[in-house]
């Protein structure tokens, strides 16, 4: 009894406290990494729409979220609106932008090579215009690091007591599961979505049943790049623009892709937030470099263990 | 026959040489009798640095400017200083090929460069070979004024200098403000960089009596940093000293800005703080940000601002740390070659090493003299401190320490407010 007593008086002397502060914190970060994680899997998505269809790793992934940011700095630069009332100007400027990309560039490549399941040259037609794009960017704007000063979601924070939680990641959270509820929609129950999504099955079958697949490729690099537009209007409100901002975010965006799965819409989001997760709550324990090292052996074991990923399945759409 | 013909050559080579080296001494009189000095200068004009490298050939342009048209070296008859550029290309040995050319085919009487301190490093061994003196305005590997040659000066501060005024800046900032520092934390990014930094400052953490609290390198690629600000604020450094590139600079700035983390000081050492696009993006949450540097156009020393105006005017920005080093490196070689009286080499390193430049047109860094210890090295030479502020002009880089160089009229910010 007396030890029991002892104890629970040390106990509230010197681990209470901390435990509650920890608690706090582990919280804190277990929302920042789903909410951090759920933009990452929105960075992922346009990725995985695009290999989905095309069966192309876009290696301008991450150029297409530069470009998007640009064109969303300079739509609420010029305009002043909300950050978010920019999506409409920057889905339909990147849907096109995507669209003409494939018809234009791809697709020459793509019937060049239009008997092989996947295209090894339009990969590399994608690192050219990565590096393209980059550099025309870097010659046009400059070096220059930019971020929007004034808009009201900057630096906004909710607070819960001693926990604080951001309010621009919380509109990028509830944006990415909306796009990706609302991509899902769209190819289940659309005409366009079902054509996609034949396509993406088989691409001869689909051909014989009437469908032009080279338009429907123009149609899945459009929408793939217009999500990227969505989510590069999340990042401004709190991230900064510069020319090989895309670097950062496409290696994490195939690491989330092959993690959640191929082609998997489910897979990126909840890929893109197990990333999130670990990279925010594995430094209270380690160094935030070691927490990056933690992210490459996940997905390593993932390879290793499941290669369609945790999501995928063994079989296309 | 090819072989004779490669024989040959290489017999010819051999004599050539052999035959300068032997007539070498014979004509030692002939450069003194054009009435000139004449100065090398091997420094980066093409390659990766050249940029930096262009500055420093102006500013020495500018200093050998005034001093010929202020009548020369008097001690010499008015003898003018002659400068020979060189081109480093930022390689090594390059450099050393352009100290065996200056010395041998153009007969310098000083060298001096390089800049890039792996083209440094190898060059002085070629000048202390020679015997010619070489004057390092800056470079900061500490090696270079550690290999025990006798005719290397070196007058920027050092690498390892670097931590250790950031030390000396809070020692002076506690004792000023009488607002004791106890606990530190080191976050910095994870390359060479950063790591040689925090290596240094935990020594000097002990050595000073502070607590560590915190030692964390996070990659500089991190596309959301509020994990390392989470943990900065659970443990409550009293001030935070950083290493950053640009982009994550930029980022924990705003996101120790966000989570309204509450710290005595931020103590930054350049790089991405110094970045100039830094303060546009991060706006009023930098104020108050403690930035090391090598000189800043605000420093309080007589002639810095005119010197700064002059130097703008001709060639369009600024004069930058390297720059005002390159120039300063004028006045200490004019002053040496003053006091020498004499092209003889072995003569101007003696006046070199008795060095004790205190005042003069030259004389616009943040410290106060230019001695040289026993290594070569400038004992008195340090760095800037520099806080970012808003005196209703918008955000600058305001100098704070030393204490002789501060902005007149200025009192830092230590602690930081509340914001």
């Amino acid at each position: 009894m007396q030890m029991r007593a002892s104890f629970a008086k040390w106990r509230s002397l010197h681990l209470t406290f901390n435990r509650d502060a920890d608690m706090n914190f582990i919280l804190e970060g277990t929302i920042n990494g789903i909410l951090m994680g759920s933009i990452y899997g929105l960075t992922a998505l346009g990725l995985t729409v695009i290999f989905g269809v095309l069966k192309v790793i876009n290696f301008a992934h991450g150029s297409l979220i530069m470009v998007s940011m640009y064109v969303a700095y300079w739509a609420i630069i010029f305009t002043g609106v909300h950050p978010y009332i920019a999506l409409i100007i920057v889905v339909p400027v990147m849907y096109f932008f995507g669209y003409y990309l494939q018809d234009i560039i791809i697709k020459p490549i793509f019937k060049a090579e239009k008997d092989i399941r996947e295209p090894i040259t339009v990969i590399i037609v994608t690192t050219g215009v990565w590096y393209i794009l980059d550099n025309l960017t870097l010659l046009i704007f400059g070096p220059q690091y930019r971020s929007i000063q004034n808009n009201p979601l900057r630096g906004k924070m909710l607070e819960f007591g001693d926990m604080l939680i951001s309010v621009p990641k919380l509109w990028g959270f509830v944006t990415a599961v909306i796009t990706a509820f609302a991509i899902y929609w769209f190819l289940q129950k659309t005409r366009t979505g079902r054509a996609i999504r034949a396509t993406s099955l088989d691409r001869e079958a689909a051909s014989l049943m009437g469908i032009n697949q080279f338009k429907i490729y123009n149609i899945a690099f459009g929408i793939g790049t217009a999500v990227v537009g969505i989510s590069a209007v999340t990042l401004v409100p709190f991230y900064n623009i510069f020319p090989s901002v895309g670097v950062l975010f496409d290696i994490k965006g195939f690491i989330i892709v092959v993690l959640g799965g191929l082609g998997s819409i489910g897979g990126a989001i909840l890929g893109g937030i197990i990333i999130g997760l670990i990279e925010s709550i594995a430094p209270m324990f380690m160094t935030a470099t070691w927490a990056e090292a933690i992210v490459y052996a996940l997905f390593l074991v993932v390879l290793f263990v499941k290669p369609s990923g945790l999501f995928g399945v063994k079989y296309d759409w | 026959m090819k072989v004779d013909i490669r024989l040959m050559g290489k017999l010819t080579v051999f004599f050539t040489i052999f035959a300068f080296v032997a007539v070498l001494p014979l004509l030692p009189a002939s450069a003194a009798a054009e009435n000139v000095v004449k100065v090398g200068n091997i420094i980066p004009l093409s390659g990766p640095s050249a940029s930096v490298g262009q500055q420093g050939k102006q500013a020495r342009e500018m200093a050998v400017a005034e001093i010929n048209a202020a009548g020369g070296i008097k001690s010499l008859g008015g003898a003018k200083l002659q400068m020979i550029y060189a081109d480093s290309e930022s390689k090594p040995e390059k450099g050393v090929a352009e100290a065996e050319r200056l010395i041998n085919t153009e007969k310098v009487n000083v060298l001096t460069g390089c800049w890039n301190s792996a083209v440094t490093y190898p060059t002085t061994a070629v000048a202390e070979r020679y015997g010619i003196p070489f004057i390092v305005p800056v470079s900061v590997a500490d090696k270079i004024t550690e290999q025990g040659f006798k005719t290397v000066f070196r007058i920027a501060a050092k690498d390892s200098w670097w931590t250790r005024d950031q030390f000396a800046f809070l020692k002076d900032m506690e004792k000023e403000f009488n607002a004791p520092v106890k606990k530190l934390a080191f976050v910095y990014e994870n390359g060479d960089w950063g790591k040689g930094f925090a290596e240094q400052w935990k020594a000097l953490a002990k050595k000073g009596g502070y607590k560590v609290v915190l030692d964390e390198p996070y990659p500089s690629t991190s596309t959301d940093l509020s994990p390392v600000v989470q943990k900065i604020r659970r443990v409550k450094p009293d001030v935070l000293m950083l290493v950053s590139n640009a982009a994550d600079a930029i980022l924990l700035t705003n996101t120790l800005a966000e989570y309204k983390v509450k710290l005595k000081a931020v103590i930054a050492s350049g790089g991405g703080h110094a970045d100039p696009s830094f303060l546009k993006a991060t706006g009023k949450n930098a104020r108050y940000l403690f930035d090391i540097v090598e000189w800043e156009t605000d420093v309080n020393k007589p002639g810095a601002k005119e010197a700064n105006a002059k130097y703008k005017a001709k060639y369009g920005y600024n004069l930058a740390g390297e720059a005002v080093d390159a120039y300063l490196a004028m006045y200490v070689l004019k002053d040496a070659l003053e006091r020498a009286g004499s092209l003889d080499p072995a003569k101007i390193i003696k006046a070199l090493a008795a060095t004790n430049l205190t005042s003069g047109p030259g004389m616009i860094v943040g410290y106060d003299a230019v001695e040289f210890g026993k290594d070569g090295q400038n004992k008195h030479a340090s760095l800037v401190m520099v806080q970012i502020n808003d005196l209703g002009k918008g955000l600058e880089r305001i100098t704070v320490w030393p204490k002789s160089a501060r902005r007149s009229g200025y009192t830092p910010v230590f602690p930081m407010p509340n914001k």
